[in-house]
């Protein structure tokens, strides 16, 4: 009987210790990098590879959920919504051979793709949209990328409310996707402002914080160490992996 | 004519991989569930369909209000108080969150945190689980370990004797056939349904296979039977330990961490 309590509050007590021992090694710099080195594996064994499942107009979510970031409030955001968008302009510029620019109505007027695809968001819930627009790889590939572009990177123009701006980066072969889409479009209607107007990436075969919104430039660089944070994405300086297909 | 007991002798049971690779899983799990929970409160419900859908909803854990939690099982609600819903918020005070800050990784909310120490968990359990496998299967431990139809008829004679329904146990190798049974179960059937279902939340794993998530009903489905997964090695975890503690905890202890254990009698 002794034996069985002394068991039962060694166990109860290492239990206990758990959680503390955990949270000190989490803010651990160094234990924290060790940690880390389980995403190049990630990466290299899952990869960009395969399609995304496709889905039908059955499955759709009519009200497709919103979340991440309010909508832009400032004031060229506004007047761009007041003018129906006829203001707004793709950038498509850095490692490029061709600095470009798409308005609206020239993106309107290239191959469109449609897929009705699910959006999986990183906290565990998913969603199911139809989803009309431009392959991002048709969009670059009107700019000419330099052999150096080895990440294309979104600025995007919604910020946290405190500054930070979202933004998000690829590397050339997840760009290349053929499900990666520049989508104009959400169940047959142009994208309103919440869902990201009037552009928005989706990346079906990674997490939904690659899919930014509001996307306004698209950068080619060699490396994303020196925009912003150097996480490559907002949610990546905050901490999540840059390798979102896990 | 009394059966004449032979004297007790030592035999080497578990070798170095073997035993490496318990203790590691016993850490393993133990981060990989408190670092699981961590995630499960990023979205504290679970549904039995491929997207997310309210309507088919199995459980979902939630603070109605501020002070108040709940947890609703098949539409059953129950107030959980301290418990889940609204707990310890693992730094000193109360909030809503599903999971208690005691119970994971870290003890604050932060999902990314928690991401970081599941996956790489999940990689090493996995890296523990191969190495384990090879080892057992060259020295020939594997054939010893996995339950066999001829084990079957063994599987209540020796429950009996552990229940004292019979004075002894049915003659068997170098595990009994309940030990066989258990590690069966856990190594071959629940920790690879555990692994799985974990790659088919993943969209690139889902892009790559997709028939894997929609046989197990979608990601949604996939969350859900990933979490009776870990329940499934909890409910094992406790049995085991229990089984541990009751059946010679020194001898039983010293075999996983020496590899000696002592044989009384009765085995064949």
């Amino acid at each position: 009987m002794k034996r069985k309590l002394f068991l039962a509050s060694s166990i109860s007590a290492a239990l206990a210790g758990c959680s503390p021992i955990g949270t000190a090694l989490n803010n651990n710099q160094g234990f924290r990098k060790f940690l880390e080195s389980a995403e190049g594996l990630s990466h290299v064994a899952i990869g960009t590879r395969g399609l995304a499942r496709l889905y039908t107009d059955a499955d759709v979510d009519r009200n497709f959920r919103t979340n991440g970031f309010n909508p832009p409030a400032d004031a060229s955001y506004t007047s761009m919504v007041a003018d129906g968008f006829r203001s707004y302009k793709l950038i498509v510029d850095g490692a490029v051979e061709r600095r470009s620019t798409f308005s609206l109505a020239q993106l309107r007027s290239m191959a469109r793709q449609t897929q009705i695809t699910r959006h999986d968001c990183v906290e565990g819930w998913s969603a199911i949209g139809k989803w009309s627009g431009v392959r991002l790889s048709d969009v670059l590939g009107a700019a000419a990328p330099r052999l150096d572009a080895r990440y294309v990177v979104f600025h995007c123009l919604d910020n946290d409310g405190q500054g930070n701006v979202y933004y998000e980066s690829l590397d050339m072969h997840q760009a290349a996707h053929p499900q990666a889409l520049l989508a104009l479009d959400l169940n047959d209607a142009p994208l309103d402002a919440a869902h990201g107007a009037p552009v928005r990436l989706r990346v079906p075969t990674q997490l939904g914080y690659k899919s930014a919104k509001w996307v306004s430039r698209i950068e080619l660089v060699g490396s994303y160490a020196n925009i912003y944070g150097g996480g490559g994405g907002y949610w990546e300086d905050q901490g999540y992996e840059w390798y979102a297909g896990i | 004519m009394e059966p004449i007991a032979s004297p007790p002798r030592v035999i080497s049971r578990y070798n170095i991989v073997t035993r490496a690779s318990h203790w590691f899983w016993v850490i393993a799990f133990g981060v990989l569930v408190s670092s699981g929970l961590q995630i499960f409160n990023a979205a504290p419900y679970l549904d039995a369909s491929d997207k997310s859908n309210p309507a088919r909803r199995v459980l979902a854990i939630g603070a109605p209000a501020d002070g108040v939690g709940t947890t609703t099982i098949f539409g059953h609600t129950f107030t959980t108080t301290g418990w889940l819903g609204w707990v310890d918020d693992g730094s000193g005070g109360r909030t809503a969150r599903a999971f208690p800050g005691w119970i994971t990784i870290p003890a604050y909310q932060d999902l990314a945190d928690g991401r970081r120490w599941h996956l790489f968990f999940a990689w090493f359990a996995a890296a523990c689980w191969l190495a384990w496998l090879v080892s057992a299967a060259i020295k020939g431990s594997l054939q010893q370990m996995i339950l066999r139809p001829s084990d079957l008829p063994k599987l209540w004679p020796m429950q009996a004797f552990y229940l004292k329904l019979r004075k002894e146990p049915p003659p068997y190798g170098v595990y009994n056939p309940l030990q066989k049974a258990s590690y069966t179960a856990i190594g071959f059937v629940i920790a690879p349904l555990v692994v799985i279902t974990g790659l088919a939340l993943s969209p690139g794993v889902d892009a790559i296979a997709n028939p894997l998530t929609w046989l197990l009903g979608g990601r949604q489905f996939a969350r859900l039977w990933h979490f009776a997964g870990m329940l499934a090695l909890l409910g094992f975890f406790a049995v085991h330990v229990f089984q541990v503690a009751t059946q010679g905890f020194v001898n039983q202890m010293n075999s996983m961490i020496t590899g000696r254990f002592r044989v009384e009698g009765h085995e064949a």
